[in-house]
């Protein structure tokens, strides 16, 4: 019996948050596809220079005997030798299409990544602030971010860089206000019912400032449902980035970005489907990566999903 | 018994006889003391056809008269000399007054209907003229329905209707087409041209490359207001490239600003050869080795001098970087946006922009880009605007030709543009459409066009037209709507752009060309039942013409081809 209590006894210490969150993404294979997904897409993100045979941003007339919108072309699949590979074909300014799809993967990583981080620290801000005080700055605040929810985002982002003008800096700050209230309703709520617990009472009771409160002891407790919307929304960002620059109001050429190559190809749906094709694959894995990743995040942490304690 | 019974007869036959001896007096003695007044007050012309059919000496010409030409413009004086015969009075000799009196933008609607309409606007929505075919009904966002005219004074239209239908995207066009939906489509995309080619039930028609694509500058932002570095790009842009890559067959780098098909179009020097290295030194002698930054603006929309607008915008960016070391960003403009910044020449870097021909001749081309008074391009040229005015008034090709040597070398040489490509396009029909062509004015005439036998013609266009008053409309696809329905003096010969009678028979001008006298054709009636006269055209060019004039409406107001064509408005403020 002594060794059986040992072995429970170490896993009563390493059980913690992180540790047993990790281990329940590793017992759910969507969530497991999904962090393989990104991984690879991070590592061709990392090392797109070295995956891609082309400049993104070359244009090969003149340089290869080769015309614009060819189709892929693959020597190992029967293409001829003497014609230049191009896995994904030529774009129509003559470019490699692979390389762009490549390169692309790292526009869309930092446009998931920057736009999520600032709503997450500007809706994170409003939402602690709107939770822990409450009264009427509670009501400004939130009444506040449900104007902004009342817009459709896309239809509001599209606004914003109508204002702004085109570009994709003005597209990623248009997609992150959007993103706004989304967060600081999640931490509102979080800060709301860890605010009522006994550790925050103990602590208010020793005298800490509310700043100390809010930032020691309220806002780290909050945090894991940010993270599992943080990661369904850098998807949504991805999306909506690529819905915008689609529209050209995002990134503009000769930037290889996703929802522009759709944009710009669009009429050659039945001509070089190609060029639709690859883009929007890229997307469309991308977009899943985060989604599965979120879902599989939200059961780990969530304990009310978790296997564990419906069984235990 | 009997007796009574006559008496009864003939009292009944007396009253009888009393009552329609009576019946035409009971109203005279009214109608003397109401209707006379009115008819003294009523004008002459108003009571002459209550008496009876109006005869011909009663008609009153209506004049129209500019006190001087110091207002501007080319026209001195309109006058309906009598019923079918009207007179343009120039303010300097204008030999090419029957290739714009051809155009569209000045086709003529009957004298009492502009009266009526244009005050309330129906003339946007609906066209009384003399054309094979009548509007049905504009189901706005959907379509046009145009019925045959059976009065037509010419051919009648083949096909019973004529449907106008309209897709920005030419991938969707093509499948209208090629599912059988529409029996005729416009600009088909470039890259589509060998599918249609291939497709044994279509029919593809080439339309002559009748435009100019150019790569602008205005020379009052830096550093464009240096000839030199102007000339560097000149130079520094491979324009066969963009030709090669980018355009239809049947298109051509640009040697000149106007195409060669257009008289004198293409006569002086060559445009320069491709040379990046000549053009990086030039552009590094000029101070800026390491080139500079600045912006390409465009539209994104399909043109036949431009039809893939993304591509070529994002290719110069490439050849500049690369031969001429220039960082350019790209911006895309609204359409009305871009036209609005472009034209007035307050766009700061470079901007894709063309022209397409609205009549053949080589003024529409030189004179409205290169006047005095276009700022387009920044500051104007003296050198290019004093031998083109000089120009315009010489009837004979031939004769003009030395002016336009000069003024076409004058353009080589300060730059003000670089003219890339004449565009070629394509209009593409069902294989059974008889008398399918392609007008290189991009005004199809669908009269002559027969959909194998089928009673409606459907014809899908880049887009929906804005108005159907043409007098005021500068979009072509309005015109090509208009061109069904209204007529202009001349006209031009189906699918090409010699001149032809219209509703004049013919415009003759006298010695010096600066009085065209027009003879009306006989017996053509419009829509409305009322039959074409003098003052149906004088009218009709009337409203256009004076700015003043309370029926000077129409979209926008603006009558921008009145201007272009003609010079200043009368009474412009």
């Amino acid at each position: 019996m002594a060794p059986e209590l040992s072995v429970k006894q170490k896993d009563y210490r390493s059980n913690s948050l992180w540790r047993l969150t990790l281990r329940r993404i590793c017992k759910q294979r969507s969530a497991i596809i999904g962090l393989t997904l990104l991984g690879i897409l991070i590592l061709t993100a990392i090392f797109a220079p070295l995956i891609a045979s082309y400049d993104p941003e070359k244009v090969l007339i003149g340089v290869e005997d080769i015309k614009k919108r060819q189709a892929p072309c693959i020597h190992v699949l029967g293409c001829p030798e003497d014609e230049p590979q191009h896995i994904m074909g030529t774009d129509g300014n003559v470019r490699d299409e692979f390389s762009r799809v490549i390169y692309g993967s790292r526009l869309s990583l930092l446009v998931g990544f920057s736009t999520v981080g600032f709503a997450i620290t500007v809706g994170t801000l409003l939402g602690a602030v709107a939770g822990y005080l409450g009264g009427w700055v509670d009501n400004v605040i939130m009444r506040l971010l449900d104007v902004l929810m009342a817009f459709p985002s896309l239809l509001l982002a599209i606004a914003i860089v109508s204002v702004l003008g085109p570009g994709l800096q003005n597209a990623l700050l248009a997609i992150a206000i959007v993103s706004i209230p989304i967060y600081a309703r999640v931490v509102r709520a979080s800060v709301l019912s860890v605010k009522e617990q006994a550790y925050v009472s103990a602590s208010k009771a020793l005298g800490a400032s509310h700043f100390h409160i809010l930032v020691r002891r309220i806002l780290p407790n909050s945090i894991p449902p940010l993270i599992v919307q943080g990661t369904l929304g850098v998807g949504t960002a991805i999306l909506d980035a690529a819905a915008l620059s689609f529209l050209g109001l995002g990134a503009q050429p000769p930037t290889p970005e996703w929802g522009t190559m759709l944009g710009s190809e669009r009429n050659q749906v039945f001509t070089a489907p190609h060029l639709v094709f690859f883009p929007g694959i890229a997307i469309m894995l991308t977009v899943l990566a985060f989604n599965l990743m979120g879902d599989g995040l939200r059961d780990a942490i969530d304990p009310r999903l978790s296997q564990d304690v419906k069984t235990g | 018994m009997k007796s009574k019974l006559f008496a009864l007869l003939a009292v009944l036959v007396l009253f009888s006889l009393a009552l329609t001896a009576c019946q035409p007096a009971a109203p005279a003695p009214e109608a003397p003391a109401e209707e006379a007044p009115a008819a003294e007050e009523a004008p002459a012309e108003e009571e002459a056809p209550a008496a009876e059919e109006a005869p011909a000496a009663e008609f009153e010409p209506m004049v129209v008269t500019a006190p001087d030409c110091d207002y501007g413009g080319l026209i001195k004086e309109i006058a309906a000399v009598d019923e079918l015969t009207v007179q343009f009075t120039m303010c300097v000799p204008d030999p090419a007054f029957p290739s714009k009196a051809a155009f569209t933008a000045f086709s003529i609607q009957p004298k009492e209907w502009l009266e009526e309409a244009i005050p309330s606007g129906e003339i946007l929505e609906k066209s009384v003229g003399t054309g094979p075919y009548v509007l049905d009904s504009w189901n706005r966002g959907d379509s046009i329905v145009f019925k045959k005219n059976e009065n037509y004074w010419g051919d009648a239209a083949n096909a019973d209707t004529l449907v106008f239908r309209w897709s920005t995207e030419g991938a969707a066009r093509l499948l209208e087409l090629q599912s059988g939906t529409v029996d005729g489509i416009d600009n088909p995309s470039p890259d589509d041209f060998e599918v249609i080619r291939g497709d044994d039930t279509l029919a593809l028609k080439d339309r002559e490359a009748l435009n100019i694509f150019y790569f602008a500058m205005t020379n009052t932002f830096a550093p464009f207001d240096d000839v030199n570095v102007r000339l560097a790009v000149a130079k520094g842009i491979d324009r066969q490239r963009i030709v090669d890559n980018f355009y239809p067959g049947g298109s051509t780098a640009a040697s000149h600003f106007a195409p060669c098909a257009i008289p004198n179009g293409c006569v002086g020097d060559e445009w320069y050869e491709f040379d990046a290295e000549g053009a990086k030194a030039m552009l590094a002698d000029a101070g800026y080795p390491d080139g500079f930054e600045t912006t390409i603006y465009y539209r994104d929309v399909f043109r036949s001098y431009l039809p893939e607008p993304g591509l070529v915008a994002t290719d110069l960016q490439a050849q500049l970087q690369e031969n001429l070391g220039i960082t350019a960003s790209i911006e895309v403009m609204e359409s009305g946006a871009f036209i609005e910044e472009s034209t007035a020449g307050r766009l700061d870097g470079f901007y894709l922009l063309g022209w397409g021909a609205d009549y053949p001749h080589i003024t529409n081309f030189l004179d409205f880009h290169f006047t005095s008074t276009n700022p387009q391009f920044g500051d104007t040229f003296p050198e290019v605007y004093e031998v083109l005015t000089e120009a315009a008034q010489i009837a004979d090709p031939a004769v003009a030709e030395p002016l336009y040597v000069e003024a076409n070398n004058a353009l080589r040489d300060l730059v003000p543009m670089v003219p890339i490509a004449h565009g070629g396009s394509g209009v593409a029909y069902q294989a059974d459409v008889a008398g399918a062509h392609a007008s290189p004015l991009g005004n199809e005439y669908f009269a002559a066009t027969d959909p194998g036998g089928r009673d409606t013609f459907v014809w899908m266009q880049n887009a929906e037209p804005i108005s159907i008053y043409c007098n005021d409309e500068t979009d072509g696809e309005s015109l090509r709507a208009c061109e069904q329905t209204v007529e202009a003096l001349l006209s031009y010969e189906i699918g090409g752009t010699e001149v032809k009678p219209g509703l004049a028979t013919s415009c003759e001008p006298n010695e010096d060309l600066t009085v065209w006298t027009c003879n009306l054709r006989e017996g053509v009636q419009f829509h409305d039942g009322s039959m074409l006269d003098a003052n149906d055209v004088v009218m009709s060019w009337y409203v256009a013409w004076d700015a003043a004039s309370p029926l000077h409406v129409g979209n926008t107001g603006a009558f921008e081809y009145f201007t272009y064509l003609w010079g200043n408005l009368l009474n412009a403020e």
